[in-house]
């Protein structure tokens, strides 16, 4: 422990900072500062943490670039809309996070420098690595990304996600085991689970989103005017400014609303006689098929019709806890649960003996920690595993 | 598709400790602050663990990078916790489980998320307006529009050591409130009245300035 206090550091730390910064800095101060940094490690991070600070306040040149005179805007007026635009667009990209960039456009498309740095960030954020190396760099001041508008852009990352940048729409996918979240240009966010695709195109009149396969979570950002629409199979799912997931096997979804309100109505068929009709506001009178889910509400929806189901809160999120990586079986069958499990790994539980998988089992693991998984069955209950590369056979014991 | 998980190889070799530092720990602070908090009852001690934290993570990496560099700042926290419990004897966990931190994974507090660039760029500004007129101006002068100290003084008729101080105030504020905007926005107001105090006895001073700039 320190014997002065954190604020005291601070504090000194500060009076460092701006005096380093205040002209006729010289030799004998910076010993002096070097000498203050050694003398105790709070000092160190107390200066590194105002320090980074410090220099990210520079972006806020960013927002002032068309603000003439010597005024600061007035609160809370700020035009945030252009910011990807700024000389100052700092982004992760450029210290450490090399991308794989697998096409050689290169016309100019400021917006997507944005969404790259977003997804930078989120890279650099996940600690996940790229396939091959192709450094992205952006320099300042006012730097060009060459970027692509006419063809697509893939970003692949090991680990997490792989993402594809394309004129008409973006795609986000995640491999057997993945977990990403992806934040929008609208403040709308989308968690991926295990082995999903999804196909974002933002426009000023409709947010849509193509749940390719496998599950989702929108956090959706609230705009009246821009329907939030994800299709998914034969159906699709309204929001306005909610949070909701959807998960697609094949044209069966099933829809878990946490917040809010959505509706969940026919898609009408793509018969390449134009595009489907705009989404209705959420409160407009539609088609006898649509469903109105308010929060609580899990519906499972397909061929034949849509069946709705209440819960509480918190079964909803638990149902919702793969976002944490987490899966959380109630009251479940064995076989209901290895099939869970084979959602997320490639190596497959499999389970030949009914008499197995009516055995009812309970508790919280890991998705990914299908060995804890199988171990902790194997000491539970009367079964063994017998295990290859590929699969892991449960049998009576 | 492939599955590649668990892969985690960070930075350049060689890359100065202290950009790593401030990229892979400082930049988890919101999240740490927000596990702090609702774990640890005392508030006036949240930023004391945070900056101890901090130090301890600095002192192992000086040594050794951690391969999992977050998952170590907050198993740093939790060790921390853990120990001012033993040494103080006392009681200051949440209800809902005595010692539920040592418990709590990282992963679970929320899923891995980044702001997009603008996002943090509106939440820079909002930051900003946080501050107090004189501050916020000296700031915007000094940083945006990159006059000298010399320059804002005479600019604003103040003294340089009065634009000085504004500096460091400015510097601490944003610090703070750019990494605890969604503790304030859940409620959790207390772990910020320090600061916030100060932000207070600026708005003091300013009037000072205002008599200054008068006399």
């Amino acid at each position: 422990m320190s014997t002065e206090s954190t604020q005291a550091i601070e504090e000194a730390a500060s009076a460092w900072l701006i005096r380093r910064d205040s002209g006729g800095w010289r030799p004998p101060d910076e010993a002096r500062l070097q000498e203050w940094l050694k003398a105790s490690s709070f000092h160190r991070v107390a200066f590194w943490r105002l320090e980074q600070a410090w220099e990210e306040a520079e972006r806020l040149k960013a927002l002032g670039a068309g603000v003439e005179g010597h005024q600061p805007p007035p609160r809370g007026q700020w035009n945030l809309t252009p910011f990807f635009d700024s000389p100052d667009q700092k982004v992760r990209l450029e210290d450490d996070t090399a991308v794989d960039v697998q096409t050689d456009t290169s016309s100019e498309a400021p917006d997507e420098k944005d969404r790259v740095a977003s997804i930078g960030r989120d890279v650099a954020a996940a600690g996940l690595v790229p396939i091959r190396k192709a450094r992205l760099k952006t320099h300042r001041p006012r730097r060009i990304l060459v970027f692509a508008s006419a063809a697509s852009v893939l970003l692949a990352v090991a680990a997490g996600l792989y993402v594809w940048f394309n004129p008409s729409g973006d795609r986000y996918a995640t491999p057997v085991g993945g977990l990403a979240s992806v934040p929008l240009r609208d403040g709308s966010n989308i968690t991926l689970n295990t082995a999903t695709e999804v196909h974002v195109a933002l426009t000023g009149k409709e947010r849509d989103v193509e749940l390719a396969h496998g599950e989702a979570f929108f956090e959706v950002a609230k705009d009246a005017k821009r329907p939030f629409v994800v299709n998914a199979g034969k159906k699709r799912v309204i929001a306005v400014g909610t949070q909701f997931s959807v998960l697609r096997d094949g044209d069966d979804i099933r829809v878990i609303v946490s917040e809010g309100t959505v509706r969940i109505e026919d898609r009408v068929a793509r018969s390449g006689a134009g595009p489907q009709p705009p989404a209705l506001p959420l409160t407009a009178a539609s088609s006898p098929d649509a469903v109105l889910l308010s929060a609580g509400s899990v519906a499972h929806a397909g061929d034949a019709g849509v069946l709705v189901q209440k819960e509480t809160p918190s079964e909803t999120q638990e149902q919702l806890s793969w976002r944490t990586g987490v899966l959380m079986f109630r009251d479940q069958t064995l076989g209901e649960a290895a099939a869970e499990f084979n959602r997320y790994n490639e190596r497959q539980i499999v389970i030949q003996d009914p008499t197995i998988a009516s055995l009812k089992i309970e508790g919280n693991f890991r998705a990914t920690n299908v060995d804890a998984f199988v171990r902790l069955l194997e000491s539970g209950f009367p079964v063994r595993a017998t295990e290859s590369d590929s699969q892991i056979l449960l049998t009576s014991n | 598709m492939r599955n590649e998980c668990n892969v985690l190889v960070m930075g350049d070799i060689g890359e100065p400790l202290e950009v790593w530092f401030k990229r892979e720990i400082l930049s988890h602070e919101e999240m740490l602050m927000r596990f702090l908090a609702r774990v640890w009852r005392n508030r006036d001690e949240l930023t004391d663990i945070r900056q101890e934290a901090y130090a301890r993570v600095y002192e192992a990496s000086q040594k050794a990078r951690p391969q999992a560099p977050k998952a170590f700042l907050f198993a740093t926290a939790r060790h921390l916790m853990a120990d001012r419990v033993r040494r103080e004897r006392i009681v200051s966990i949440r209800a809902g489980g005595d010692s539920d931190f040592l418990n709590v994974l990282v992963d679970e507090v929320t899923p891995e998320r980044r702001a997009s660039a603008g996002e943090e760029l509106a939440r820079l500004a909002h930051a900003f307006d946080r501050l107090t007129d004189k501050c916020r101006e000296v700031v915007w002068l000094r940083r945006v529009k990159d006059l000298s100290q010399r320059e804002v003084a005479e600019h604003l008729g103040l003294s340089e050591k009065t634009v000085e101080k504004h500096l460091r105030t400015g510097a601490r504020l944003l610090a703070h409130y750019t990494r605890t905007n969604a503790l304030i926005a859940r409620g959790a107001r207390r772990a910020t009245d320090d600061l916030d105090e100060i932000n207070e006895n600026e708005q003091t001073d300013d009037e000072k300035d205002d008599d200054e700039t008068g006399t």
